[in-house]
């Protein structure tokens, strides 16, 4: 048995692993990535005091606070019976948007991004930001850190806290914004209009222009053909923060809609012993295993699922980037797993010019926040994580404490896709039993373009993403190991 | 000469959030003006940007060292440790890369000294809860005088300088 290890982890729980099997010709037989997940959640909520909710799931994850704080959020209203003024929706929007904005920055520029700016077999070391900088220039990296940080701001101005906001409260927000704080998000937003259509005309420079790379998009290894899910507004168009679940086929007809609290009649979990996540699918279809096309109920979320479930952008300049994402890429639905880092682009696009429409209505300063809350009962809050639809599902008692609580993750929306995508790029890739890193990395891209957030918040040091790969022969035993930071 | 004292982790996830408590605590001892003490549930970029602008960080953290036990206190640098300052999840970069990118793109306000006081963690919490396991509650104590120990050096080197 021959192992190689590359960059040597000292901590082996809490990571992700990939088991690659291969068959006698040393061809992949099959591929599957695990994923941990931290468990005891709703044990943990029990007896809790509801209005407590948004601050403590926003703790659950060091990635997506602000979007488990608006699911919570929205849980509340709905359990409390209460719906908010039409300020405090247009603020927690605004808010949500500053964090659309730097979460997809960060995944574009600092994670997905490097695989095609430094190129996907460029080494390691040189396969991140500090080599996207030096591919790109200085300036553009002042402009990243800049950007990513009016993100945040907006954010923080909205929230109190960049990371971990405390405005949610069930009936509205806590906050409202000074002519001041109006004219600052403005600048900012303003900017990041600009940067964000500076990104997408980057996108088009280094990825489309180059025939490799749109090849490398539309090649097999990296097709997945389920359906998509999102939220959407009354017109169809992608709504991050609220609006009714959308469900579309592989050609990009609804199949199903429905509205948060309606969701345990359409997305069942799937469990297979090997792995802690569940694998949600829809229950009209059916799980019919880890395949794809329309007898299969896995579905995606996220960036492209969004635009795949979604009959357009809801502001001018995003809405063109959206057909023109269809027409260069055939049409709907695009399957190609690559594609998400465009479609994340557009969102982008979408969020700043959402932020510029809600900060310069009127209403954006109204003092009537919030509104008065009704009897405890049960309520499911859904919003669009930036990778994708997050539920957060209360019951509470006759005091307003938590008697159930259920949620179900982005990641955990996508696993059944990831699963698949790594195990079709494994399949497309690795031949022969020939697997170097920069194969493997191709490996990774096919993971890497959801965005996921595995085991939600751990950080222990040494951290790092730890990811180990195994690599098993025809007698399934252990071939190679690759193990990364 | 500004110092920042960052207690780091989770505290919902028990052991993870050994760090939060320790900054708790800290929080009884420390009345130095020029000592700032904060919570971070978080790693990578978003750690670096709290500690922009301060001379010195301390970050108390879990860390987990091969050779060394469970609860056991660890005074680290970052700068020679293999250590990354890391959400642990794919969608960040780690604290070293976001130093060295400061450093790249000319941010002049990086701490120019950062020490890490690791309680060794050796098992990797997986279930939600706020109370820590009997060792790690037992090292808190010896973090907190590791951290005061370490801001009593600054404060006598701030002294020898004024004079």
């Amino acid at each position: 048995m021959k192992t190689i290890t590359i960059d040597p982890i000292t901590r082996l729980e809490g990571h992700g692993k990939i088991s690659i099997f291969l068959n006698d010709e040393g061809d992949v037989e099959n591929a599957y990535l695990q994923i941990p997940e931290l468990r005891g959640f709703e044990r943990f909520s029990q007896g809790r005091r509801a209005e407590d909710m948004p601050q403590i799931t926003s703790r659950i994850c060091g990635v997506c606070p602000v979007a488990h704080h608006f699911a919570a959020t929205k849980a509340l209203d709905a359990a409390f019976h209460v719906d908010p003024p039409s300020a405090a929706k247009k603020l927690r929007e605004l808010m949500y948007a500053g964090y659309f904005i730097y979460d997809h920055i960060l995944h574009f520029y600092y994670l997905g991004g490097p695989d095609f700016v430094v190129g996907p077999d460029a080494p390691p070391a040189k396969r991140n930001i500090i080599g996207v900088i030096e591919k790109a220039g200085v300036e553009i990296g002042k402009e990243v850190i800049k950007h990513r940080a009016y993100g945040q701001k907006i954010t923080a101005i909205l929230g109190g806290k960049a990371t971990h906001p405390v405005c949610g409260l069930p009936g509205g927000v806590s906050k409202s914004l000074s002519k001041e704080e109006v004219k600052d998000i403005e600048t900012m937003a303003k900017s990041c209009v600009e940067f964000a259509k500076f990104s997408l005309k980057l996108f088009d420079d280094i990825v489309l222009k180059n025939k490799t790379y749109v090849d490398l998009i539309l090649s097999d290894p990296y097709q997945l053909a389920t359906y998509n899910m999102g939220m959407v507004d009354k017109n169809n168009k992608i709504n991050f923060y609220d609006g009714t679940v959308r469900v579309t086929d592989q050609k990009g007809k609804e199949i199903v809609r429905f509205n948060p609290e309606e969701y345990t009649k359409h997305i069942v979990e799937h469990v297979e012993e090997w792995s802690y996540i569940k694998f949600p699918y829809l229950k009209k279809i059916g799980w019919k295993g880890f395949i794809d096309g329309k007898d299969s109920g896995i579905y995606r979320v996220g960036p492209l699922g969004r635009l795949n479930a979604s009959e357009g952008m809801a502001t001018p300049l995003a809405d063109k980037e959206y057909k023109k994402m269809f027409e260069t890429l055939g049409g709907k639905a695009v399957n190609s797993t690559l594609a998400f880092h465009w479609a994340r682009l557009i969102e982008l696009l979408y969020a700043t010019e959402r932020s510029m429409e809600l900060i310069q209505d009127p209403e954006i300063t109204s003092d009537k926040i919030r509104n008065p809350v009704g009897e405890p009962g049960e309520g499911v809050g859904i919003v669009e994580a930036a990778r994708g639809t997050l539920i957060h599902h209360y019951k509470l008692d006759k005091k307003g404490l938590i008697e159930k609580a259920n949620l179900i993750v982005a990641t955990t929306n996508n696993a059944g896709a990831i699963n698949m995508s790594v195990r079709n790029a494994a399949k497309g890739v690795i031949k022969k039993g020939n697997v170097s890193n920069g194969i493997l990395n191709m490996v990774e891209m096919a993971f890497r373009a959801y965005d996921p957030c595995f085991a939600c918040a751990t950080h222990t040091l040494p951290g790092g993403m730890p990811l180990e790969v195994n690599i098993y022969d025809h007698k399934k035993s252990l071939y190679k190991t690759f193990k990364r930071m | 000469m500004k110092t920042i004292v960052l207690g780091i982790g989770n505290p919902i996830l028990r052991d993870d959030g050994a760090g939060i408590h320790v900054a708790h605590q800290l929080k009884h001892y420390i009345t130095d003006q020029k000592v700032t003490i904060d919570e971070a549930y978080t790693g990578g970029m978003n750690l670096l940007d709290m500690m922009i602008g301060y001379d010195k960080a301390i970050l108390i953290d879990t860390v987990n060292i091969a050779d060394a036990k469970n609860g056991e206190v660890k005074r680290l640098t970052l700068q020679n440790s293999s250590a990354t300052c890391h959400s642990c999840n794919p969608h960040d970069v780690s604290l070293q890369e976001a130093l060295r990118l400061a450093e790249k793109l000319g941010e002049k306000n990086i701490p120019k000294e950062i020490i890490v006081i690791g309680i060794v963690v050796k098992e990797i919490p997986i279930q939600f809860g706020e109370q820590l396991s009997k060792n790690i509650q037992a090292a808190v104590p010896k973090a907190v005088e590791m951290t005061l120990l370490e801001l009593k050096k600054i404060q006598r080197r701030r002294k020898k300088e004024l004079t």
